[in-house]
């Protein structure tokens, strides 16, 4: 089709021009174009038909052009632009005059299309220009054929007519070269800019999602450091639980694991993500507290996994405890089932502890202690010996202290019956994770202070910070409270020397204070 | 608790001792001493709550670990 208009567009310059011959022109514009274009660019500056089609080689008017070439191709555009813009009757009326009167405005009007499809022809292949541009130009063109064929019908001009009519106002936006350009930068752009994107965006919404955050799930994986770190110190909390008796240990050796009467229900959730942790953990060795604090991050992302996601939260709190080798040791004589209730047990418990470290990892400095602690304390029926991260042993709390304790503050808060011995060994564990944490602490502090010893003051900041002593409760009128009587003349007689006011007594109890103090 | 004695300093001490790896000044143990049992509170009423709301009866294990991160993360100084 579109060589068809170029030879008709051809066939009908070819009389405007002299110097032309048909055949040559017929052949110059099926072959090259330069033919066409010497005889266009010369006759461009006399008439005004044959001048629209050199600007062929450019979209817009062509570097090419004449002045004069220049001035008809803009009339020859302002006149489409009012087609386009004058109502439909309008546009009919000068369409039937181009139709009858003159083939030559109406080759005028054609012409552009003619020269954009040449050009199209030269610059794209053929066979697309067919096909994208499908409806109008071919339609434009069987209406130029029509029209140079049928001229004297008017029933088939009218329906041409018609046709045409409801064809003006879009052709010549197919047909402008700046719907071309349009193309071409839809063409180039959409690759490039923002439409590959959007499409990206659209598509793979999720997946960009993902993959955004994605690395930062694989990241605390990778390192280890944080969320792994805090799982690991969470598994403990978990596997103690009786179902994994060998992974207790590697944190915590402070209670023997026992029989596994208790807990089904945590370990469905604890359990797949405690094995990885474990093994992380063991790889780790030992957390120190600038990982346990950065897990704060870490751990964000770990609700993913469990459905406990409160405790886990907390869990880089509990980190410092840490992951000792010689709990290990420990854990193994420990794996020998052991009677769970201390009172009875203890005695075999610190037989086959002291055996056991002695013999699997003589420590020089815990064999000194253990001397010194034993002929310390003698007395002590029941111990429990652990080794802290100092290599220095130390004993737990008897558990019947615990227990009265707990079961003091059970009563208070309303729960009825007795504690039972699994729940006293976890609150056991509990507070020996307690102790542990708070020797950090108070170690801190006291490091902070360049002491060597713990003092005092140390012990009230810790309760100020923990927020135990403030404007509501001052340290001594949590004493009178919670301590008896004998304990809380220890406390007053203790420190005379640092400050009368060393702490802000409560005011009922001033003067028995002053008055023990005195004596 | 009225005849016996509340709680075993020397075990306190030695614990605290071996933790810090600093030594523990004479009358410090007391107050340590009531914090461990301000901890005690914490945690035993935490887990009666949490044994209330996890339909038990009586403070079991399973609510003592639940609430053991949260009150030793109360207490961390």
């Amino acid at each position: 089709m579109a060589r068809e208009s170029n030879r008709n567009a051809t066939a009908t310059t070819t009389p405007a021009r002299p110097n032309a011959s048909g055949s040559v022109a017929e052949r110059s514009a099926v072959t090259s174009r330069p033919s066409i274009h010497t005889p266009s660019g010369l006759s461009a500056s006399g008439r005004k038909p044959t001048g629209v089609p050199t600007p062929g080689p450019g979209p817009g008017p062509g570097p090419a052009l004449t002045p004069h070439a220049r001035a008809a191709f803009r009339t020859i555009e302002s006149r489409r632009h009012a087609a386009v813009l004058t109502p439909h009757h309008r546009a009919r009326q000068r369409r039937q005059s181009a139709m009858r009167g003159d083939v030559a405005r109406d080759r005028e009007r054609e012409t552009p299309r003619n020269v954009l499809l040449s050009l199209g022809k030269v610059l794209a292949r053929t066979t697309q220009v067919i096909t994208t541009s499908s409806s109008s130009p071919e339609e434009g063109n069987s209406r130029a054929s029509a029209n140079q064929g049928q001229r004297g019908d008017d029933e088939a001009e009218e329906d041409d007519e018609d046709d045409v009519d409801d064809e003006l106002p879009k052709r010549p936006r197919l047909s402008l070269p700046i719907d071309e350009e349009d193309e071409e930068d839809d063409a180039d752009l959409q690759p490039h800019r923002s439409a590959g994107l959007e499409d990206d965006d659209t598509n793979y919404n999720d997946l960009t999602v993902r993959s955004i955050e994605l690395p930062r799930r694989e990241q605390p994986g990778g390192t280890s450091r944080f969320s792994l770190g805090s799982m690991g110190r969470m598994s403990d909390f978990y596997l103690n639980n009786a179902n994994d008796l060998d992974d207790v240990g590697i944190d915590s050796g402070f209670f023997p694991p026992t029989v596994p009467l208790y807990d089904d229900g945590d370990n469905n959730t604890g359990d797949i993500s405690a094995y990885e942790r474990l093994d992380s953990d063991a790889a780790l060795g030992r957390r120190d507290t600038i990982g346990g604090r950065e897990s704060d991050f870490g751990i964000i992302e770990v609700p993913v996994m469990d459905v406990d996601e409160g405790t886990f939260v907390i869990a880089p709190q509990v980190q410092d405890s840490p992951t000792r080798p010689l709990p290990l040791e420990e854990e193994d004589d420990y794996e020998a089932p052991e009677p769970f209730f201390y009172p009875a047990g203890g005695d075999d418990n610190d037989d086959t502890d002291d055996d056991g470290n002695l013999d699997k990892s003589p420590d020089d400095p815990r064999g000194g202690v253990v001397a010194r602690s034993t002929a310390e304390h003698g007395q002590k029926r029941k111990r429990n010996v652990k080794v802290s991260k100092h290599g220095v042993e130390y004993p737990s709390l008897p558990p019947a202290v615990v227990k009265r304790l707990a079961q003091t503050f059970a009563k208070t808060s309303g729960v009825k019956g007795k504690i039972s011995p699994d729940a006293l060994k976890a609150i056991m564990q509990a507070s020996d994770w307690f102790f542990e944490q708070l020797g950090d602490d108070l170690q801190a502090y006291a490091k902070h202070a360049h002491r060597k010893t713990i003092d005092e003051s140390d012990v009230l900041t810790l309760m100020k910070r923990q927020r135990q002593t403030g404007s509501s409760a001052t340290p001594f009128s949590l004493a009178q409270r919670h301590l008896p009587r004998e304990l809380l003349q220890e406390l007053r007689m203790a420190p005379p020397p640092p400050a009368p006011s060393r702490r802000r007594r409560k005011p009922s109890s001033d003067e028995a204070e002053d008055a023990e103090e005195v004596t | 608790m009225p005849g016996q004695k509340l709680y075993p300093r020397a075990t306190v001490k030695k614990i605290v001792k071996a933790h810090s790896n600093c030594n523990v000044s004479k009358n410090v143990d007391v107050m340590i001493f009531l914090d461990y049992v301000l901890f005690m509170q914490t945690l035993v009423k935490e887990a009666a709550i949490e044994a209330k709301q996890g339909g038990e009866r009586g403070i079991t294990a399973r609510s003592v670990k639940k609430v053991t991160a949260d009150s030793l993360a109360k207490f961390r100084g």
